[in-house]
């Protein structure tokens, strides 16, 4: 008797722990990679509208750059890239360089492009990172 | 007793069986999700009120029913749950918000899941759902095809927000696809490959026997795909070719040209660089790259027939895109004398361009194998019906297990992976297989069977069908007519729906954009607008009466109603505070794109000849809305109000570069 009571204890355990394991929330930090179709889509949206300027790979020397100045920002810059969060690169996209208190030299885009496209150029910005 | 007995257990039996199927119900995986979903939302959760939301959902099937999409049920949402929710941004899957695209979150409600996606809505068993066995009739697309599921709807060639479908739709009809493939939408395509009938004087049976060996190892442009023919095939095509007959006025004009003097090859070179060839040739790769390279060209072709052929392209080739300049005999002459100076294949051995003497038996053999091998699908002579390749209809549709893989035991039993192979190496599945092969990246792969996927059995319903918005083009008759048609303005430009891509410049509306005596300037001599643009217009020598006819049609007819003459009429003396509008343009910073006197950026036009080229009402109408006539033009809207738009126009207006020179015709009024 006592043998079967143990057993079906140990059972219910496993089961209970087992239940736990299942039903634990995962860790909410962790922000996804981008899926490739933004990706996509945030090239398409670079490589019209950027590229003149900040060029094919972000550093800043698109075909236009020369007669700028100030020079169009690097990009790639991994130090440019911590220091501004997703949004803050949305921002200054959306209003332009007067917008966020650089240079009327970079358009404010936020008339032009949807939010989407412009989430999805920060992200493709992002993958620019060296 | 016993009876008794027999009673009970089978009662008994019948109970458990009974019971099974709530048991079974309780232990589906759904379920366990649904519960798993629950204590994220409350983790997640921001505010008690969003916290009583999630432990209060009940668990149970989720459904989207459209009853419009054929009584469409997608359950996809019964697992996952968060697509909608922002909540769950970065969640793990199945949980996770739906990536943004044009039609989510707004729409789901509207398409369910699989409408796009693909998949058995109705299941809500994670494998039968996504359709991973086999058998499944409409498997998911896999992430790298997502864009498959636009085009089921949208039926456009462009679809905004798609990039790979479309340009796998591209692709298809540059690589005539439907040339043998019927499709829907695409039953009057028509291949616009050269006629054949002039080869025997054109080119040699050496260049022939590479080209036929493989085209794109001849000319990086072709669009020719291998046919991997034989030497024997070659052999018996190149008597066909040769044994053609020319027609006699061609003849005539080839043989003239061939027996005239040598032309002046330093002017030639001049020439061929300012009428802007390589706006659509290239030369060693540079250049657009949609008409023939010319690298090598006089190695390919014969000086009489290439001096016939620039002299009246269209008596040769009818369908061409090529212009017919305005260039004089001598002109055609010095050109033709640079490609033989300078553009030939210096390695070619001395008897590439000479003609094959034709035996009548291989010729007969030719003949055959030019239908058999479907060249005539291309190069004219194809009638209706006669599209020998399989139909595409429905291609999108197919179950993997219907599928004829033939020798591919290599490959995945899926559809994209079959339809990848079929269009990478389509002759490894069996042998006899008529399909040639074509020379498609791993980019180029992706985009046409996305393009594929998205051709369904049957067509969405009208509710969910979603044509492009036609556009008229307008196109008139007569003089002014014959004239665009022999400079081939549709080849580039856009009218309407109709056109090419090559300009940045629709006509749709050029009437209201720009001044009819600069216009008259520009068709005369054209120059570059945009530089870094490297597809200039050509300088097609139009006559100055051409010019003027075309122009005053232009004026009259390319209008837009909705573009004001006079932008300032009623409107305050303030709107043209011109002083005023230069300092918006320096606000806005219009200077690091445009050029204004000596400062300022090449990616837009200059704009110190604004007032020369452009109408105030189509600059304003611009300002206001850089992307009303064109969705991809770069300059970004500022949302300019109407006075900051008028102001910044007068400002414009003022620039002025020397008074031109008197245009014939000027003041003419147009044409009634």
């Amino acid at each position: 008797m006592r043998r079967r009571i143990l057993l079906i204890a140990v059972i219910l355990l496993l089961f209970a722990s087992s239940c736990r394991r299942a039903n634990r929330p995962a860790s909410a930090a962790a922000v996804p990679p981008p899926t490739q179709y933004e990706l996509q889509l945030g090239k398409q949206v670079y490589q019209s509208y950027c590229i003149g300027c900040h060029g094919d790979s972000g550093a800043g020397d698109g075909f236009n750059a020369f007669s700028l100045d100030p020079h169009p920002r690097d990009l790639g810059d991994p130090v440019f890239q911590k220091g501004k969060s997703n949004a803050d690169l949305a921002d200054a996209i959306r209003r332009g360089g007067a917008g966020v208190g650089l240079t009327s030299l970079m358009p404010p885009w936020g008339h032009t492009l949807d939010d989407r496209h412009i989430d999805a150029v920060v992200l493709y910005i992002r993958s620019l990172r060296r | 007793m016993t009876l008794r007995r027999l009673f009970a257990f089978s009662s008994l039996v019948f109970l458990i069986v009974l019971a099974f199927s709530p048991v079974k119900n309780a232990l589906r995986p759904y379920r366990a999700l649904q519960r798993q979903f629950r204590l994220l939302g409350i983790s997640r959760a921001t505010s008690a009120k969003a916290r009583e939301m999630y432990s209060s959902r009940p668990i149970a099937i989720e459904q989207i029913w459209l009853p419009e999409l054929n009584d469409h049920v997608d359950r996809c949402t019964t697992c996952h749950l968060g697509v909608a929710d922002a909540a769950m941004t970065g969640a793990p899957q199945p949980f996770r918000t739906h990536p943004p695209t044009f039609h989510t979150p707004q729409d789901i409600q509207r398409f369910g899941c699989t409408a796009c996606h693909g998949g058995e809505g109705l299941a809500t068993d994670q494998a039968d759902a996504h359709g991973t066995s086999p058998d499944a009739t409409t498997p998911i697309f896999p992430t790298d095809f997502v864009e498959a599921g636009c085009g089921r709807c949208h039926d456009a060639d462009a679809v905004r927000d798609a990039p790979t479908l479309s340009s796998g739709r591209a692709l298809m009809a540059k690589s005539n696809c439907f040339a043998c493939h019927k499709a829907r939408g695409h039953e009057d395509f028509r291949a616009d490959a050269p006629p054949l009938d002039t080869l025997p004087m054109k080119t040699g049976a050496e260049w022939l026997r590479r080209w036929l060996t493989d085209p794109k190892a001849v000319d990086a442009n072709a669009t020719m795909p291998n046919f991997q023919l034989t030497g024997d095939d070659i052999k018996a095509l190149s008597h066909y070719l040769f044994g053609r007959t020319v027609p006699p006025q061609l003849q005539h004009a080839i043989d003239l040209a061939g027996a005239e003097p040598p032309g002046d090859s330093a002017r030639g070179k001049t020439l061929f660089a300012e009428s802007r060839c390589i706006s659509c040739h290239t030369v060693d790769g540079k250049g657009n790259g949609s008409a023939p390279e010319l690298g090598k060209i006089a190695s390919r072709a014969s000086r009489g027939w290439l001096v016939a052929f620039v002299r009246d392209p269209h008596a040769f080739y009818p369908q061409t895109r090529m212009p017919r300049y305005s260039f004089t005999d001598a002109d055609v002459r010095d050109i033709v004398a640079w490609f033989e100076d300078e553009l030939r294949d210096f390695d070619a051995p001395a008897n590439i361009l000479v003609p094959l003497r034709v035996n009548q038996t291989f010729a007969e053999k030719g003949e055959k194998l030019f239908k058999s091998a479907g060249c005539f699908a291309c190069h004219g002579g194809m009638k209706e019906g006669e599209r020998f390749g399989p139909d595409l209809y429905g291609i999108g549709e197919k179950k993997a297990t219907s599928l004829d893989f033939g020798k591919r035991t290599d490959l995945k039993r899926t559809l994209p992976a079959w339809l990848e192979a079929k269009i990478s190496t389509p002759r490894s599945f069996a042998t006899g297989l008529k399909m040639p092969t074509f020379a498609f990246d791993a980019a180029q792969k992706r985009a046409i069977v996305t393009a594929l996927l998205a051709i369904p059995s049957t067509p969405v319903p009208d509710a969910y069908h979603s044509a492009p918005p036609q556009q008229a083009a307008i196109v008139p008759a007569g003089a002014v007519g014959e004239i665009m048609s022999r400079y081939r303005c549709l080849s580039c430009h856009q009218i309407g729906s109709r056109g090419g891509d090559i300009s940045t410049a629709p006509l749709t509306f050029e009437g209201s954009k720009v001044n009819r005596d600069w216009l008259v300037r520009y068709l005369a001599v054209p120059y570059s607008i945009r530089p870094i643009i490297a597809e200039r217009m050509p300088v097609l020598k139009v006559s100055k009466e051409e010019a003027a006819l075309l122009a005053d049609a232009i004026a009259m007819i390319y209008v837009d109603p909705s573009t004001p003459d006079d932008p300032f009429a009623g409107r305050p003396a303030s709107d043209r505070d011109t002083a005023e509008g230069e300092r918006l343009y320096t606000t806005f910073g219009c200077r690091s794109c445009h050029i204004i006197g000596k400062n300022g950026g090449y990616y837009g036009p200059p704009l110190t000849e604004t007032h020369a080229r452009l109408k105030p009402g189509w600059v304003f109408r611009f300002l206001q809305n850089p992307q009303r006539w064109r969705a991809d033009v770069r300059c970004p809207n500022y949302g300019m109000t109407d006075t900051d738009a008028l102001r910044l126009t007068a400002y414009l207006e003022t620039l002025a570069e020397a008074p031109a020179p008197p245009v014939p015709g000027a003041g003419k009024e147009a044409v009634k």
